[in-house]
């Protein structure tokens, strides 16, 4: 008799630093729910990440989040049935400590002199 | 530059061809929502839509290759499937191993019995003080040749005194590594090659025994052996056997895992 031994796979939150897709998505939705095309115009702005990203890649990226209990559904949509998007806790979390580490980085930066003071 | 309607209407169709690409569950969960936001890109003012297309085309290969991959190792690279594959393939390489130890060792050691019941009765012989030459029968055997089992005498030193068989037109002694360790525990037992660096070298399951000496005389060894042609050629066929044997169960292994895997893969939620 084949025994099979079950591992639980357990979703576990990315370490930082994370992809420019996953940080941009997180950006985007840290302001509120949002549907895909609305998190693909964020991330294309600059203040956003800048990130040319298309619906593949965004839907790919947020099922990954999904599993990782960063994003969740809001399980609301509109009334040409976009699906809307929301930060968990973990997801608020993870974008604070990425924060965190850029703004870090950024200050180091600042400090030697690579960045002009007020520059952003 | 804005698309027209009915080419906006042409891109969208197009893209929702090509969405077909993706695999199933992940098509399943999120192919409406990808076609919303494209349509969205399409109607959208601020967007150049030069730029989209080229964007989305890039988007489309990357994005179906990436969850192809996924899904192959959603599918085949769980934990579970490697650690039951591995634990399987670790069982039947045992199982395969154990398959050809087992049937080896009671080939090889049969290999010696006749030898056993020879070199015992010459020894008995020899030390009730029969001459060597009188002992030992004048039948000649042809080491490389025959499957005869044969007995030879040796001095104390390890210098034939009469003999059964020959290689080569000559009477073959064992290293003398051989006799020390016989004068020292009685008997030996083991696999002799006699002639080294030939292809198929003539390879002996011989028993060396020690004879005490009679009369003051310093005895000697009485070594019985036998061809093993027949024998290795018998533990061939059950290594290949068992090589098979291994191969098959390591196919079913991976056959069974690959369709277990598939079929309790994750769905789409």
């Amino acid at each position: 008799m084949w025994m099979y031994i079950s591992i639980m796979a357990k979703g576990t939150a990315p370490a930082t630093p994370l992809t420019p897709a996953v940080f941009a998505i997180l950006l985007s939705l840290a302001e509120g729910d949002k549907h895909g095309y609305h998190i693909m115009k964020d991330a294309r702005a600059p203040q956003g990440g800048g990130i040319n990203m298309g619906p593949g890649t965004l839907y790919g990226s947020l099922d990954r989040m999904m599993r990782d209990g960063l994003v969740e559904e809001t399980g609301t949509t509109d009334d040409e049935r976009r699906r809307y998007y929301r930060l968990t806790r973990l997801g608020q979390s993870v974008l604070a400590v990425e924060l965190e580490r850029l703004h870090a980085a950024v200050s180091s930066a600042r400090a030697q002199g690579l960045l002009p003071q007020g520059g952003r | 530059m804005r698309p027209t309607s009915q080419r906006a209407g042409r891109l969208e169709s197009l893209y929702g061809l090509a969405l077909r690409l993706y695999p199933g569950p992940f098509r399943k969960q999120f192919a409406p929502a990808m076609r919303q936001a494209f349509r969205d890109a399409l109607r959208d003012p601020f967007l150049c839509h030069r730029a989209l297309i080229p964007l989305v085309i890039r988007d489309l290969i990357t994005s179906i290759a990436k969850e192809h991959l996924a899904m192959v190792r959603n599918t085949f690279g769980r934990p579970a499937m490697i650690f039951n594959a591995a634990i399987l393939s670790a069982l039947s390489t045992g199982l395969a191993l154990a398959l050809y130890t087992i049937p080896q060792q009671v080939l090889r050691l049969g290999a010696n019995d006749p030898q056993i019941a020879l070199a015992g009765d010459l020894v008995a012989r020899l030390e009730q003080g029969v001459a060597p030459a009188d002992a030992v029968s004048p039948a000649s055997v042809d080491m490389a040749r025959s499957l005869s089992p044969f007995v030879i005498v040796y001095d104390d030193q390890g210098r034939p005194l009469a003999s059964q068989a020959k290689l080569d037109g000559t009477i073959p002694v064992p290293p003398a590594g051989v006799f020390d360790f016989v004068r020292q525990n009685g008997e030996e037992r083991l696999s002799w090659q006699p002639v080294r660096g030939r292809e198929h070298g003539v390879r002996i399951a011989a028993i060396i025994q020690r004879v005490q000496g009679v009369n003051g005389s310093p005895g000697g060894f009485v070594l019985a052996g036998r061809n093993m042609r027949e024998v290795e050629a018998r533990i061939g066929q059950v290594s290949q056997m068992a090589g098979l044997t291994w191969i098959g169960m390591l196919g079913v292994i991976l056959l069974g895992t690959a369709v277990f895997a598939w079929f309790t893969r994750p769905k789409a939620v």
